[in-house]
């Protein structure tokens, strides 16, 4: 280095246009020497190494389970009895999955849990929005007790409210409007129970209210109010990232003449898309994997749900189809099991793959730390 | 003459704007209650009679008979049959805190780890992000379920099946006992040692569980404003003192945020044992007619309570808060 400061470069001039300096450059294999065996790269390059490794080897942690459910639902009959396949099977086949998609009705399985989720999750994060809007952007009296509801609903296990729950939809009633009019509590009253009875606005069996046990109705309610699953956590996530847009927008679209919902609808909304889609995508994948209000509000007949996938899974057919199997019988099962999984949850993964672009964008912009 | 003529005039005007102000803010306020209308009316009309009636029902007997509820009050005797006639509960109880002393730290350091690593620019840094928040989306009751009820195969062999779970559980004891002679040759103390070993054997339900925390820390790191960063490098800062002088703090209100959530959420999952407990009892419940789940449940509750608020309250005195504005 101390040599190149010696030699002064020349400047020379090759065309009109054209300079041409020459000086005494450091040989090639110096700066190379200086670039790569300096302790400042080695620890770059290092550190690089140890973690990449480490970021390949915690993603093999949560893939591996999605890679052992592949390679065992693809096994073939004859690998379940062959000691030497663990994972990895020497013989496909696809045998699992015609199993499983005719035992379980998969077909019909997927869109009943497509409606239900859909409709959800688009109830979901339109009521979350709502709510966290009016939470972030408006000062009124009692919104500090509206939020603290909202973190109470997140905060209380659901398990703690699962009797009352059931109780509450199983003879639903508000203010005992449907007991009134179903005769409930008119019987003492001897002309207005006639006259009632006669008008029939509900069935007249249902005194304790109406029992909304075996249909979407309490989940679409729950839904609507922003009380459903982890609806708390969207609230808060909407009520953060609504904070962060400046209320010039809103100010201007005012002078324009929009009221408050038109403002949200046409100005707000289409800002806050990213978090739209990060909500949808949660709410919609934990509906569809709920085991919690399903199995509550479905007591008695099992719908054909995914959340019931692991209930349905059918061993019996291991006897029927593969008579000259002998062992092997419990990885026939693990592999059935494998196979329900995989398809319960692949239209998640994709729609995930999907959506996860927007899942960090709207997480980065939700300005959850301001 | 002139400032008595001036003073009814500009007298006038003022109470009418007054009234103006006073109106746009009445309006903005009841606009703001229409927004949170659908929860409040849920709140009002659902939540608050279902919290009362689970509160009713750990306090008293229900019973269905011919169609209609009946209720006798027994006061605190379903919390006292829950505490001391039913065997598992507090013993799941004491097990579920244990762990969960031991899994938030964990899941914590894990996901604040990740997230630091995740916000460097690298290779396949956006696939990596994507494979990382799986979890949050795959991995909820469901999948777990899957994955490790053992069945219960009636009939022929469990053969190969059992086999191979004996191996691999054996091949985790050979890891575990590897590890523990590495950190003990390094003079670490056991406490910390046993700690880190059951860490490293159980990380793939603490990878499963801290998805969320990950997105969090991601958020709250990409708010650090890199003029910090840079200035610390001028003046000649390593990565280990950055870390700890910059991003520690700056990220510290998302590790109580985190740690709050994550008691929580650990709280709430039904993969959690006191809450398959509380299920259980439940499901046993509707056939005998015993409220002890709601008991439970509302013991429980406290004890999250009690827990959360501890840990806020120790956590926002260190809590570090960067002065905006």
């Amino acid at each position: 280095m101390t040599q190149n400061m010696d030699s002064k470069p020349v400047v020379k001039r090759e065309s009109k246009n054209k300079i041409r300096v020459e000086f005494e450059r450091t040989a090639l294999s110096e700066r190379l020497k200086a670039k790569y065996l300096s302790t400042y790269f080695l620890k770059r390059a290092a550190w690089f190494i140890f973690r990449f490794l480490l970021l390949v080897g915690i993603a093999f942690v949560v893939i591996e389970p999605f890679i052992t459910m592949i390679a065992s639902s693809f096994t073939a009959p004859e690998d379940f009895v062959d000691s030497t396949v663990v994972n990895v099977p020497k013989h496909l086949s696809v045998g699992i999955y015609k199993a499983i998609v005719r035992d379980i009705h998969y077909v019909k399985m997927f869109f009943n849990t497509l409606g239900l989720s859909l409709g959800c999750a688009i109830l979901q994060t339109f009521s979350c929005c709502l709510i966290g809007y009016g939470l972030a952007k408006f000062k009124f009296r009692g919104a500090k007790a509206v939020f603290f509801a909202v973190i109470l609903t997140l905060a209380i296990p659901h398990g703690t409210l699962q009797s009352a729950i059931y109780y509450r939809f199983r003879y639903f009633d508000i203010f005992g409007i449907f007991k009134f009019f179903s005769g409930g509590l008119t019987s003492k009253i001897g002309w207005l129970n006639t006259v009632l009875s006669k008008i029939r606005i509900l069935p007249y069996g249902c005194q304790d209210g109406l029992n909304m046990m075996e249909t979407v109705a309490p989940l679409l309610i729950l839904s609507a109010c922003g009380l459903a699953f982890k609806n708390g956590l969207y609230i808060f996530m909407l009520r953060q990232f609504f904070r962060g847009v400046p209320d010039e927008l809103e100010e201007s679209a005012y002078l324009d003449g929009a009221n408050t919902f038109r403002t949200f609808v046409q100005v707000i909304l289409p800002l806050s898309v990213p978090m739209m889609i990060t909500v949808f995508l949660f709410s919609f994948c934990w509906q569809w994997t709920d085991d919690f209000y399903v199995p509550l509000f479905f007591a008695t007949t099992k719908p054909v749900l995914m959340t019931n996938v692991a209930q349905s899974i059918p061993l019996p057919s291991l006897q029927l189809i593969y008579k000259n199997v002998t062992g092997g019988s419990a990885r026939y099962a693990r592999a059935m099991r494998y196979g329900c999984g995989l398809l319960a949850s692949s239209p998640l993964i994709i729609l995930y793959l999907f959506c996860q672009r927007y899942l960090v964008q709207g997480i980065e912009r939700s300005g959850i730390v301001g | 003459m002139t400032s008595e003529v001036k003073a009814p005039a500009m007298m006038k005007p003022e109470p009418k704007k007054k009234k103006k102000i006073a109106s746009l803010d009445r309006r903005k306020a009841r606009a703001g209650w229409l927004f949170v209308l659908p929860f409040a009316i849920g709140f009002v009309l659902l939540y608050v009679p279902i919290i009362y009636e689970s509160i009713m029902y750990s306090l008293y007997n229900y019973k269905v008979v011919s169609g209609t509820l009946t209720k006798t009050f027994v006061g605190w005797a379903n919390y006292s049959s829950a505490l001391f006639e039913e065997a598992n509960f507090v013993q799941t109880l004491i097990k579920g805190l244990k762990e969960m002393a031991f899994d938030i730290p964990a899941i914590i350091i894990f996901s604040l780890f990740i997230a630091v690593i995740l916000n460097q620019k690298m290779i396949g840094r956006a696939a990596f992000r994507a494979i990382f928040f799986l979890p949050v989306v795959v991995s909820t009751g469901l999948m777990e379920s899957i994955l490790t009820t053992s069945y219960a195969f009636s009939g022929t062999s469990m053969d190969l099946g059992m086999e191979s779970e004996a191996a691999k559980s054996a091949s985790d004891m050979a890891l575990e006992g590897l590890l523990f002679n590495i950190f003990d040759s390094l003079g670490f103390g056991s406490g910390l040692i046993t700690y880190i070993v059951s860490a490293v054997s159980s990380i793939a339900s603490i990878i499963n569980r801290s998805g969320v925390q990950i997105l969090i820390f991601l958020a709250a790191l990409q708010s650090i404003s890199p003029a910090i960063y840079e200035s610390c490098q001028i003046d000649g800062a390593t990565a280990w003192e950055t870390f700890w002088k910059i991003t520690f703090p700056m990220v510290s209100p998302m590790i109580l945020v985190n740690g709050v959530y994550t008691i929580i959420d650990n709280f709430t999952t039904d993969s959690n044992s006191v809450m398959n407990v509380i299920t259980d009892t439940y499901a046993s419940a509707v056939r005998n007619a015993k409220h002890i789940s709601a008991a439970m449940g509302w013991m429980y509750f406290l004890v999250v309570l009690l827990i959360v608020g501890a840990v806020a309250g120790i956590f926002s005195a260190y809590v570090f808060y960067q002065r905006r504005d």
